[in-house]
């Protein structure tokens, strides 16, 4: 009788520990899950909305971060468990396309202006940091930060042979 | 016997109990991932709600909208989006 009290009770504990490890099914980041009082104290600091409006996705990600060299960029993407595996291999294959591109206009193959890499480049960015922004804001934030150094080497064709 | 029968009872429970919300939590990994792969080929979806996995790395999202993709890793590296 005292056993099957006991498994009864070591079976609701169980059960109610299950319950708990389902509870997020949707992937729902630990941010948007954080009770109101973490927010709180960011409310004073914060700018008015007219000029949250008009920054962009990086700035309002990017609490201060320093630059990241490529290869700790490249492996932090490779490690983080935001993105799927098939997400990183498409976006992957976007980053190949483009530094294919930038061959062929170092080569000068294509005629495609710098500005329109650029854009491609911001394109290629903005999506990282989508994807990134509520899984993983602190490496969603060091891409941020290292934007406009990757886009230095990128636009250098000494820099950019010698990746 | 009735021991036997609470034991069978919670190897039973454990196991859906436990396995159940991982897979659950699998699949939709898996849905999240087909659809970020989808639109980032810039074709429609809304929302993957059913996912057919073929082998590893190659599934059939069935999306919200009524479009259907087989989306696979090629031989030659590359995350392929096919309508079907």
């Amino acid at each position: 009788m005292a056993h099957a009290r006991l498994v009864t009770i070591a079976l609701l504990v169980l059960v109610a520990g299950c319950a708990t490890v389902a509870s997020p099914p949707t992937g729902e980041s630990p941010a948007k899950a954080a009770p109101p009082i973490a927010k709180a104290p960011a409310k004073p600091t914060a700018p008015p909305p007219a000029t949250a409006k008009q920054q962009s996705i990086a700035s309002r990600v990017a609490p201060p971060a320093p630059p990241l060299n490529l290869a700790t960029l490249v492996e932090r993407l490779k490690g983080t468990n935001a993105i799927g595996v098939l997400t990183k291999i498409t976006l992957k294959n976007q980053v190949d396309d483009l530094l294919e591109d930038f061959r062929a206009y170092y080569s000068g193959t294509i005629r495609t202006p710098l500005a329109e890499l650029r854009r491609s480049y911001d394109m290629l960015v903005l999506k990282v940091l989508s994807l990134l922004q509520d899984s993983d804001p602190s490496l969603a934030a060091a891409v941020a930060a290292s934007r406009d150094a990757i886009w230095g080497i990128l636009s250098d064709p000494a820099k950019f042979a010698a990746i | 016997m009735k021991m036997r029968i609470a034991g069978a009872a919670i190897a039973i429970l454990l196991t859906t109990g436990i396995a159940a919300p991982a897979q659950a939590a699998d699949d939709a990994a898996v849905r999240k991932d087909l659809f970020t792969v989808i639109t980032l080929q810039g074709l429609p979806c809304g929302e993957v709600v059913s996912v057919t996995t073929k082998a590893e790395n190659d599934h059939i999202a069935s999306c919200k909208d009524g479009n259907r993709y087989h989306v696979f890793l090629n031989a030659a590296g590359r995350v392929v989006v096919e309508k079907q």
